[in-house]
């Protein structure tokens, strides 16, 4: 837990433009400032930038599993503990050459909740795993993906109740379906996206022909969802090379 | 994690704008990857890389590169910036040729990136589009600000950060090149493109 130790704090506010979430409150009465644990997401860009030369703002023990979540998965210096990965946890198309995670005839979904730079309340990935997985999206298991630790069934994508309160400064909803099934799956998301307080940011995920081609986003079209522009594509230069 | 994915901002500043990756794929070649990062690393600077690290230890804005080298581990992510096609295609010919068997990922604009794959003799194996924003976008900060926070894709950068880079740069405090740099630092895995920043803030500062 981050917090500012107001015997050190001179409220001279300079943390306030350093804060992801501004989660840096000043309070006029007392003219200090302190970090609403509510809001903060552990990012520690506060404590890793030293942005405060009084050196007010502290880092306490992370004292239950949640609160070391909600840091491994804000902070990408962190490596996660089952996945062995940095950032978020999950490799998706990185090693999709490798891995073969996503196969031909297959949609990679990953959904990066409160990105950009808004944050997420695990309660809002909840309700977007849940929607996408009642369309038939099947979850990443725990073994691939962070978050499924803290489902309650990835069946469902449900999260257990006492996670829900905690801010993220983002964490992936991520699965996969048949090509044939992608339409449901927007259309699920185009209903649960008026349903949360935040954003997120979609990523598909698909095999692609020589030429880097596909014809599954045709669908797009059909939900007046623009074609996409931007995308990270894998050379297919890892060894050994999956062809499924 | 997916951090290099959503970029935004006006498309032709995008087109100058392209991110690279080496990647271990876990259990099956992420042991002992010093010497394959090395070689990336290598192909990277011949190329121009204008940015890159390891997210373990930092950016070469704010890191000497023989500290990045002598910290690699079995941890490392080793990913960095160019900005132009040209150089996209010389580093894939390099990292096709050392054939380390590590994934490599190029992230930018699709019609500026799948021609590097001809170019350079390589077959795009996969694609993870980018569908954009959904959600509540109410609370976004302004478009300017997120072409410049969306490049260090973990948001590291704190919008009002940027705005105070900005604003220092109207003073004259600093040079617009000075401010890319220092929001450069933010971003612990080297990807953050300042040279991009840095034509960002010029074009948009209050003269």
């Amino acid at each position: 837990m981050t917090v500012i130790n107001e015997k050190q704090c001179n409220g001279c506010k300079i943390c306030q433009i350093y804060c992801t979430v501004d989660a840096i409150i000043y309070n006029s009465e007392d003219k200090k400032c302190y970090v609403d644990q509510d809001l903060c997401t552990e990012c520690y860009v506060c404590l890793r930038q030293k942005v405060c030369n009084r050196g007010a703002i502290e880092p306490i023990e992370l004292d239950n599993f949640y609160k070391q979540f909600q840091h491994g998965m804000s902070d990408p210096v962190e490596n996660h503990g089952v996945t062995g990965v940095t950032g978020r946890g999950t490799e998706e198309v990185k090693t999709n050459d490798v891995s073969g995670r996503v196969k031909k005839g297959e949609v990679g979904i990953a959904i990066d909740m409160g990105r950009p730079g808004m944050g997420v309340y695990l309660r809002d990935a909840s309700k977007v795993a849940m929607a996408i997985a009642k369309v038939g999206v099947e979850l990443q298991s725990a073994e691939h993906t962070p978050l499924a630790a803290l489902m309650k069934d990835v069946k469902t994508g449900e999260l257990i109740e006492d996670c829900l309160n905690y801010h993220l400064l983002s964490v992936i909803v991520e699965g996969k379906c048949a090509e044939n099934k992608l339409k449901d799956v927007l259309g699920a998301l185009q209903e649960v996206e008026k349903q949360i307080d935040t954003v997120f940011s979609l990523g598909l995920i698909l095999r692609v022909d020589e030429f880097g081609q596909t014809k599954a986003l045709a669908c797009l079209d059909e939900l007046s969802i623009p074609q996409p522009y931007w995308g990270k594509v894998n050379m297919g230069l890892g060894r050994p090379l999956s062809l499924d | 994690m997916t951090h290099s994915l959503h970029r935004s901002g006006n498309i032709e500043s995008q087109k100058k704008d392209f991110v690279w990756f080496m990647y271990q794929t876990q259990g099956v070649n992420d042991k002992n990857i010093k010497p394959s990062a090395l070689e990336f690393i290598a192909a990277a600077e011949e190329c121009g890389s204008e940015n890159w690290g390891d997210v373990k230890t930092g950016p070469i804005t704010k890191y000497s590169v023989e500290e990045i080298k002598d910290k690699i581990t079995d941890k490392s992510r080793l990913r960095g910036v160019f900005t132009r096609k040209e150089q996209v295609v010389e580093f894939l010919e390099i990292v096709k040729s050392k054939d380390t068997g590590m994934s490599v990922v190029i992230s930018g604009v699709l019609s500026e990136v799948i021609p590097t794959c001809k170019d350079a003799g390589v077959t795009p194996h996969s694609i993870n589009y980018s569908l954009g924003i959904w959600g509540k976008k109410d609370n976004l900060p302004d478009d300017v600000t997120l072409s410049v926070t969306t490049m260090c894709g973990h948001h590291m950068i704190p919008p009002k950060f940027v705005n105070h880079i900005r604003n220092q740069v109207e003073k004259g405090r600093l040079s617009a090149e000075e401010g890319a740099i220092k929001l450069a630092n933010f971003c612990y895995c080297g990807i953050f493109n300042q040279v991009r920043c840095s034509d960002i803030i010029k074009e948009n500062i209050k003269s």
